[in-house]
């Protein structure tokens, strides 16, 4: 080996691109995306535990006017909104009853990590393909950390 | 010819490590952060031994004796 780099990723994407990494990324943790209807199907409790998590490093570009840029996605009554603040930031806004802010935290945070797991995996294998390079193999590890082997530049 | 080779690392938690496999020389370090640029900002760099090894080119001359 020669050289190692440790990347903090920055997500620079439009809605639809964040979509998709979160739709990929919750259903690893059992999360499911809920429609409009399954939304509006839940009263609000006001015993509900709230906690915002901002992603810092990301940048949600505009879209046209009249798109809803939020994502709501849930597990056994935990609930994660996904939305772009009027700054263009990722937001997340995890709700659930029966569990500490503390909690919901933590897995909101998890949830991040794997969104952003899923933008950069698409992004790495979408401009590695474009340069011609090859992949030449591609494992998920047990802790679920992805390699990816690229040959020729 | 060793093989050239990145293998690029993505944790559960979005963190990145760009890895060059058989290349010597600083040719390594463009190679990783081509990688780099597209994802993000490299937060830490390490150059192991292999990085000081010069890249070595052999060169095999042939002569071509002409008959008439």
């Amino acid at each position: 080996m020669s050289t190692v780099l440790v990347v903090a990723p920055l997500i620079i994407a439009n809605w639809p691109v964040i979509t998709a990494a979160v739709t990929a990324a919750v259903g690893t943790m059992g999360f499911s995306v809920l429609n409009r209807a399954e939304r509006e199907r839940q009263s609000v409790d006001s015993r509900v535990t709230r906690a915002e998590i901002e992603v810092e490093d990301a940048d949600i570009l505009p879209e046209a006017s009249g798109t809803c840029e939020e994502l709501v996605v849930e597990r056994d009554g935990v609930r994660a909104v996904f939305s772009r603040d009027v700054r263009g930031a990722l937001r997340v806004c995890m709700e659930g009853s029966g569990h500490s802010k503390a909690e919901l935290k933590r897995i909101g945070e998890e949830l991040i990590g794997r969104v952003t797991q899923q933008y950069v995996y698409h992004r790495v294998v979408t401009e590695l393909k474009q340069r011609n390079m090859a992949i030449v193999n591609e494992e998920v590890a047990a802790d679920r950390t992805v390699k990816i082997r690229v040959r020729n530049w | 010819m060793a093989k050239e080779e990145l293998e690029i690392e993505i944790s559960p938690t979005g963190k990145v490590t760009v890895r060059t496999i058989g290349i010597k020389g600083p040719h390594c370090i463009d190679a990783a952060e081509m990688v780099a640029r597209i994802i993000g900002t490299v937060e830490s760099k390490q150059l192991t031994a292999e990085f000081y090894e010069a890249q070595t080119e052999v060169r095999q001359s042939t002569d071509i004796k002409q008959r008439w």
